[in-house]
């Protein structure tokens, strides 16, 4: 790893990371003041029947209960959007969008491997990444113990949680970033990575939404992390191989074809 | 379909190197090969004694690279831009300041934003970003562009400099006049093919002259050594020199004869013959004199 293209890349995402960490921990904030002022009705409509349960839930979360809530948040098209702009943005646009400006050229004349310039990306883009999860999270917890509410999630079991969604959204980065390296545009790149989370969440909505279809929810990578079992102590041990699996499959692919390919004068 | 062909091409350390071609010949492709951008299918290659492509991290180390029509990161001010590639490149920059006081980039427009800058400043950073570091070899792909008359001399001057100092340089330029004011040899390259590789002290020695003679009265054309193509115009006479110009002026010398031009022989009439295609026409986008 390169520890100035690091920095670098940290760099160039400084001013939209830090308004999205302050967008995450606002959120984080509010999901349980939602869950607090809404649950009690949420909950009575759900008993009344005029309003399907399924109806009540966005993906593998809902308000009925804090940890659910905290589900609710983290698969709020909201949230995805915060954590998405660098692991699908910022990853596929990398090292495209470096060679559609043509500085890619002038980077790769420095003594720097391809794999090395690979991996200093990428472990700056999952700090990124980290950081807005945890942002959220944090934001979350704080405010779950602020409102009096921290003894309905099992605290301990909050690094599981970090654990489980940094897989989650490193296996969207690095397909972002093998993406990233295989196109000669950053438009083509974008597309496929966004296309790929979309797909993910349709078919973990879908399965939430429609009971028949629920199978298709195990197909969903978003389906694999969810925060509210681990913070009632129903960690799924296989939900973070599968994420990691993901994420660790467009990595080798990335690693071999990036200092493979050849890289042609820009157009 | 191969890019490059038959490409064999040796530089000596300390010297000019200039690699000629018209568009799409294929000298970005050699360059970018060296360079490890691009994988040669079959052959080998070797820069600063070590293989292009199990020793393509070290041959950046000591090389320093200005790509053709150079990008640089807009957001960055020139400043940022040279010290961010140079911690890339590992090593001491101590040639920038000298670099800017030469091509004249001042501490206020370092400070401004790549994005604000004119072409041919872009150009100045790219030179510098290119040789700051000293590099033993700097591969420079058409490095005047974009640089006004004074700027390209004072460029000139800088590579007369490396040169001095035994510093090697691979040199990829369209402007033939450039190329014979520095360099020591030219390969010329057309549809990656390598054409031939000369001196260009023995090149322009050795290449035709255009002979313009004027005589009193009727010319004297019984003795004319060397000429061909002539053509008789009253008194005049023109014609194409090709062997020797003392044993033609010898043989001219008369009381009769009023005037003599001989224009010296331009490297780009010297390359139009390695330039044109097998019907002896010159190909479309051959050489230029001002690199325009």
């Amino acid at each position: 790893m390169n520890g100035r293209l690091f920095r670098q890349t940290l760099r160039w995402q400084r001013t939209r990371l830090l308004i999205v960490l302050l967008a995450a921990i606002a959120w984080g904030v509010l999901i349980p003041v939602i869950y607090n002022a809404f649950s009690d009705m949420v909950r009575e409509l759900a008993n009344s029947g005029s309003i399907p349960r399924e109806l009540m839930s966005v993906g593998s979360g809902s308000l009925f209960t804090l940890p659910g809530a905290v589900t609710l948040g983290l698969q709020h098209p909201l949230a995805i959007a915060m954590v998405g702009i660098f692991a699908v943005g910022a990853s596929s646009t990398a090292v495209a969008g470096e060679r559609a400006r043509g500085t890619l050229e002038v980077l790769l004349a420095r003594p720097i491997s391809r794999t090395t310039l690979y991996v200093s990306i990428l472990v700056a883009l999952l700090l990124i990444v980290l950081l807005v999860i945890t942002a959220i999270l944090g934001g979350m917890v704080g405010s779950a113990i602020g409102l009096g509410l921290g003894d309905e999630l099992d605290l301990a079991a909050l690094p599981l949680v970090v654990l489980n969604g940094f897989g989650l959204w490193a296996a969207f980065t690095t397909f972002g970033l093998a993406a990233s390296v295989t196109f000669d545009r950053p438009g083509p790149a974008i597309g496929l990575t966004l296309a790929w989370l979309l797909i993910h969440y349709f078919l973990e909505i879908l399965g939430s939404l429609w009971t028949d279809a629920a199978w298709t929810q195990q197909y969903s990578l978003l389906h694999h992390f969810n925060a509210g079992a681990i913070l009632t102590g129903e960690l799924a041990p296989l939900d973070l191989v599968i994420v990691f699996a993901a994420a660790a499959v467009p990595l080798a692919y990335a690693l071999f074809v990036f200092p493979r390919r050849d890289l042609a004068a820009p157009a | 379909m191969p890019a490059l062909t038959d490409l064999t091409i040796d530089v000596a350390a300390g010297e000019i190197f200039g690699f000629l071609g018209p568009n799409g010949s294929g000298k970005s492709t050699t360059i970018r090969t060296l360079l490890g951008f691009l994988h040669a299918t079959s052959g080998s290659a070797s820069v600063l004694g070590r293989d292009v492509e199990a020793d393509s991290v070290e041959i950046r180390r000591l090389t320093g690279y200005l790509p053709g029509g150079i990008a640089l990161y807009d957001s960055l001010s020139g400043e940022q831009a040279l010290d961010y590639l140079g911690d890339l490149q590992g090593r001491e920059t101590h040639r920038r300041d000298e670099l800017c006081d030469r091509l004249e980039l001042s501490a206020a427009v370092l400070k401004r934003r790549v994005r604000d800058y004119s072409r041919g400043m872009r150009q100045k950073i790219g030179v510098v970003q290119a040789l700051q570091h000293d590099p033993e070899l700097a591969i420079l792909d058409e490095p005047t562009e974009g640089l006004d008359p004074l700027m390209q001399q004072a460029f000139y001057r800088i590579l007369d400099d490396l040169r001095a100092e035994g510093r090697t340089v691979f040199f990829s330029s369209h402007v033939l006049s450039e190329v014979e004011r520095l360099c020591d040899r030219v390969a010329i390259i057309r549809g990656g093919h390598l054409m031939a590789i000369h001196d260009v002290t023995e090149l322009l020695a050795h290449r035709r002259r255009r002979v313009m003679i004027r005589w009193r009265g009727d010319p004297e054309l019984d003795s004319l050594p060397g000429l061909e193509d002539v053509q008789v115009h009253g008194s005049r006479v023109h014609g194409t020199l090709t062997g020797e110009v003392a044993e033609f002026v010898r043989a001219i010398a008369s009381p009769s004869l009023e005037d003599l031009t001989i224009e010296p022989a331009s490297l780009e009439e010297a390359f139009l013959e390695y330039y044109a295609d097998p019907s002896g026409e010159p190909a479309a986008s051959g050489p230029r004199e001002d690199g325009s």
